[in-house]
């Protein structure tokens, strides 16, 4: 039994994790359906930031967190300006062709810039702390790895609040829902993709910098993480944040369960063997809304 | 009469690179073809039907291994193992889509995802295929050209020769084959269910149906690309066969050539491979060697086509070249 | 009409351009002798592909230019003198670890680029693709840090290895750990555990420690096989612990012992020995990033030469600065180590054929009988069986230790020299701690 309660407490901590890397996702398309190949690329450009930064500056990732989330929010408005604007004049599969192209650019560029040596944050608060744990009814709970979920929920608390009771989330959903009826009430949708983009790839970038203090930090780090992240939003439910959350849980608790009980290389097959089971019966995800 | 030249260079191509012994080219040519192919299958889920499929490669993976355990422990010849992959891959595609073809849109496209990320363990653990370890396809040997082009089996040099001609062989078939789908009635209910599928439904068309239809041409299409792989490269390893640029190159030829238009993979596979082998063999070599910066430019090129060309460069004014030396009245460019 | 006259003269222009492009081989003596290097510089395995190329780009230097006291081959002197001092260039082509680039890349090598010898491509797994169609060329191709056993094993004529297999290597762990009660070690061990990863590398490994386990009279509590790119293993490191192994037989990349070190932090675990296969303790990055967590102290695991010992020959050091030159400072990993072992000895038997001609290199590689002072690595020397690997290819098992530093534990003879007593059991992580605030 302990072995069960402890793997569930495991996937818990995980799921907050993914839900991290899958919050940002659950903006860009989620909510505005653009289909971003190169998604976990700006996840992996916010690890070497968080890297960079601890290396040459002696910053904590908890700290650089902020001034990386600024300057990739910046790069997230200028990749949906220079690129996907135009793209979004043609066929939905060009924006994906182009997000393809983007993928190759970024990954490596970084490669060229740092090769794909595996490289770590040593100091760091959360590394310091990396065997501390507390222990609730004989079940472990990571102290690292909780600090890394708590941020988790309050981004996705803010984003909640954001979209679902600003003016500007719901400008944002009314875009997604209906570009046209959203231009006809005076909003610009070229506008809302931009900032969109924008908050998704500062919050992925985001969940870079705090996985960093767990993973190596290497250029093709980004791919395993990102997959997880499309099946994450997907069974939420496109235009759910509290769907991605929940979704991200149900995730975590799927693969680490299975791990303990079956051949562990099936777990991811079991997620997403399970999003298409779910999806058979609920076919908008958990608690989609289109 | 663009006809004509088109199939004489295809034609011929290969001949002088057969006198002056650099094959390579030959095999350019081999992954121009094979990709083109993958890409015309690709489209007609993909272009015509308008679902996002970006799992493809299972099927790849499924024809390769059928066509190699029905050459290595039945003794099949290539073509008759090419037959087996197509209807072992058909059954296998109509079984599994029809469940999710309850999700739309890109509920749909994860499901495609999730199928391919279900397959990677089970080629990679499942002792039945060898797992990771792979399965390698004998080559008897000393056989000659016509018996390579009966067999897909080549000893020696005349490989790169004989792999070229299999590949256009099958890639006319196909685009024949796509074309009589373009053209009939299957080629509309999809741009149906594609244009707007409760509008489908409400006049009777089962889209559900329609998409499995789809799906399962293009299984065939990559089973039929799977066989000639595996006989090419000689050995099936799954990390191989699933790999994620089987999913995204023949969409992305597709994409680049236009989508749903019958000719646009060609075209998309013609401008992308020899560009990225260019590149590959120019940039990522010498003094820049490991430091990707081929792959750098090849992605600056695909954003490049997507933001300057978002329809595809067959949205060029190619039916007004044509018209200029065609006798009758241009026949109509199929809309995508 | 105009515009398709235009298309044609070009197309007709650019097929017969090509047949007079570069790479058609000059008649008369040969000034360079091109090397194929085809590597997975981008993709899944870069990370090892990167240190081929520096280890090729190390021996390319080695060879180009005078070393008067570098007592390796083709060290003194420049170029190849058996050719008249021809210089040694290599051709380098990434195939991004993908195993249709492999094969097409190797073909232009071969068509186009008209090298003499192909090495590459490093992972087991490509090299197997592109073995028949070197094979159908007929020119001398070789992959020295390739540890599966079925490269060789295929009945290819023109298919050189140096390096050790898969079957020599993990048979040297087991056998260390066969010999250890008789040496002081510990004699209750009589459990173990099989952690690996899914691909071909991991799996070769996994059928060989199974084989040897059941042999050796080891009952197996777990086997478990895990996909690579795992975001977590708790749950696999929670199976482990119930298990309880004496004894944990690893085989993983980098990237996932990490997280695997990870989670037995955090469940407080630590198996009483861990051994391993190549992978995670090959890499020199990984190594370099366990040294302020003392993470992997304990470790031990099969290395082609004796570190500690060797780096004591001068030839070892003075090839490693030359190494550092193009490794941006990082030292020669065991994997670098054995490539350029391998392509030395490439270069000696271009030399001693005095041809570049497929026949007179063959019958040069097949003769190699080089001694192991020659070498900066510890085989016994380079013999090839019928099968074209070298019989001679051994290696050591070494330990990592406190200093993080790797030390020889077996052959006895040599762990004597070194003077080093194996750390056992591993140590606990609250050990690891006191001992890495130093």
């Amino acid at each position: 039994m302990t072995l069960f309660l402890q793997a569930v407490a495991d996937g818990l901590q995980m799921g907050l994790l993914y839900a991290l890397v899958a919050v940002g996702l659950a903006i860009i398309w989620g909510l505005m359906e653009m289909i971003n190949f190169a998604h976990g690329e700006f996840m992996m450009l916010g690890m070497f930031g968080a890297w960079g930064l601890s290396v040459w500056l002696g910053w904590d990732p908890l700290i650089s967190m902020v001034p990386i989330a600024v300057v990739m929010y910046g790069l997230g408005v200028l990749v949906y300006r220079l690129l996907m604007q135009r793209v979004q004049r043609g066929e939905v599969f060009t924006q994906i062709f182009a997000t393809v192209g983007l993928f190759f650019f970024i990954q490596n560029g970084v490669v060229a810039l740092f090769t794909s040596d595996y490289r770590f944050v040593d100091k760091s608060l959360l590394t310091g702390l990396s065997g501390v744990n507390l222990t609730v009814g004989g079940i472990r709970i990571g102290v690292p790895l909780l600090v890394g979920g708590l941020i988790a929920l309050g981004l996705f608390l803010m984003l909640y609040l954001l979209i679902d009771r600003t003016d500007f989330g719901l400008a944002l959903q009314a875009t997604a829902e209906d570009r046209d009826a959203a231009m006809l009430v005076g909003i610009r949708p070229q506008r809302m993709y931009a900032v969109a983009w924008g908050l998704g790839t500062a919050l992925v970038a985001v969940a870079g910098v705090i996985l960093a203090n767990f993973f190596s930090v290497y250029p093709q780090a980004g791919l395993s993480f990102t997959v997880l992240a499309y099946a994450i939003v997907a069974l939420g439910g496109f235009g759910s944040v509290l769907g991605t959350l929940l979704a991200a849980l149900l995730v975590g608790v799927v693969q680490s369960v299975t791990a303990a009980y079956l051949p562990p290389a099936f777990k991811d097959a079991f997620v997403f063997g399970s999003y298409i089971l779910i999806g058979l019966f609920r076919p908008q995800g958990l608690f989609g809304r289109f | 009469m663009a006809w004509v030249v088109a199939a004489l260079v295809a034609l011929l191509y290969p001949i002088p690179f057969e006198r002056s012994g650099q094959i390579y080219y030959e095999t350019v040519g081999f992954l121009v073809l094979l990709n083109a192919m993958l890409g015309i299958g690709w489209n007609i889920i993909g272009g015509w039907a308008g679902q996002f499929d970006f799992g493809p490669s299972i099927f790849l993976a499924i024809g390769a291994y059928a066509a190699a355990l029905l050459s290595i422990h039945l003794g099949w010849n290539a073509w008759l193992a090419l037959l087996g992959a197509v209807v072992v891959s058909v059954a296998l595609c109509a079984a599994l889509t029809y469940p999710v073809t309850r999700l739309r849109g890109h509920y749909f496209a994860i499901a495609t995802v999730a199928m391919w990320m279900i397959a990677q363990p089970i080629g990679a653990t499942w002792r039945f295929i060898n797992g990771s370890q792979g399965l390698f396809i004998p080559v008897a040997p000393g056989a000659g050209f016509v018996h390579g082009m009966l067999t897909m089996e080549f000893a020696g040099r005349g490989k790169g020769l004989g792999f070229y001609y299999l590949s256009l062989g099958l890639f006319v078939l196909t685009l024949l084959g796509a074309r009589a789908v373009e053209r009939s009635k299957l080629g509309f209910y999809f741009r149906a269910v594609r244009d707007d599928q409760d509008g489908a439904e409400a006049i009777g068309i089962d889209s559900r149906l329609y998409k499995v239809i789809a799906r399962c041409l293009m299984a065939a299409v990559f089973a039929a690309g799977g066989t000639l792989y595996g006989f090419w490269a000689l050995a099936v390893f799954p990390d191989q066969v699933l790999d994620v640029n089987w999913n995204i190159l023949p969409m992305m030829a597709a994409v680049v050539g236009g989508l749903g238009r019958l000719w646009g993979p060609a075209l998309g596979a013609i401008v992308l491979i020899p560009i990225s082998q260019v590149m590959t063999t120019t940039l990522g070599s010498g003094p820049l060697a490991g430091r990707g910066i081929d792959l750098i430019i090849y992605g600056a090129v695909i954003m490049l086509i997507a933001g300057w060309r978002p329809n595809g460069l067959l949205s060029l004014p190619w039916a007004a070249w044509a018209a200029r030396f065609r006798a009758r009245a241009p026949a109509p460019v199929a809309k995508g | 009409m105009r515009n398709l006259r235009i298309i044609a003269a070009v197309a007709v222009l650019s097929f017969v351009a090509i047949q007079w492009s570069p790479g058609a081989r000059a008649a008369g003596p040969i000034t360079e002798v091109l090397i194929g290097e085809l590597l997975p510089l981008t993709g899944n395995f870069a990370s090892l592909g990167q240190q081929y190329l520096w280890a090729g780009q190390t021996v390319e230097d080695i060879v180009n230019n005078d070393y008067p006291d570098l007592s390796v081959p083709l060290g003194p002197g420049k170029g190849f003198p058996g050719l008249g001092g021809a210089k040694m260039t290599l051709v380098v082509r990434d195939d991004q670890s993908r195993g249709e680039q492999a094969r097409t890349l190797a073909e232009q090598l071969i068509t186009v680029n008209k090298v003499h010898w192909l090495n590459g491509e490093g992972t087991s797994g490509n090299t197997s693709i592109i073995q028949p169609l070197v094979e159908s060329y007929g020119i001398p191709m070789s992959c020295h840090p390739c540890a599966s056993p079925t490269l060789t094993e295929k009945g290819f004529k023109w298919f050189y290895r140096t390096g050790p297999n898969d079957g020599t290597m993990v048979a040297s762990v087991f056998q260390f750990l066969r010999e250890w009660p008789s040496h002081g070690g510990p004699s209750d061990l009589k459990t173990i555990a099989l952690f690996t990863c899914d691909n071909l590398f991991c799996q070769d490994n996994r059928k060989i420690a199974l084989e040897l386990s059941e042999k050796g009279g080891y009952k197996i509590v777990a086997d478990l096989t895990t996909k690579t790119g795992a975001t977590t293993l708790a749950s696999e490191v929670q199976r482990l612990q119930a298990a309880n192994p004496d004894v944990l037989f690893l085989v993983q990349y980098p990237a996932e012992t990490t997280v695997f070190q990870a989670d037995l932090k955090r469940a407080n675990y630590m198996p009483k020995v861990i051994a391993t296969s190549n992978g995670a303790y090959s890499d020199q990055t990984w190594l370099t990033a366990q040294k302020p967590s003392a993470g992997a102290a304990g470790w031990l695991g099969r290395d082609p030469t004796a570190i500690d010992l060797a780096s004591k020959k001068p030839a070892w050091k003075k090839v490693n600065e030359i190494y550092k030159k193009y490794s941006r400072g990082q030292d020669m990993g065991e994997l670098a180590m054995r490539e350029i072992t391998g392509m030395l000895w490439m270069a000696d038997t271009i030399n001693r054929a005095k041809s570049v001609d497929p026949a007179a290199l063959a019958k040069a590689a097949n003769e190699t009988d080089m001694k192991p002072d020659m070498m900066i690595i510890d085989y016994k020397g380079i013999k090839f069986d019928k099968n074209r690997q070298n019989e001679l290819a051994t290696g050591v098992v070494t330990q990592i230790g406190w200093d993080d530093e790797k030390h020889t534990i077996w052959p006895w003879d040599l762990a004597t020299q070194a003077g080093f007593k194996p750390i056992y059991p591993s140590p606990s992580w609250q050990e690891r701690e006191s001992r890495s605030k130093k």
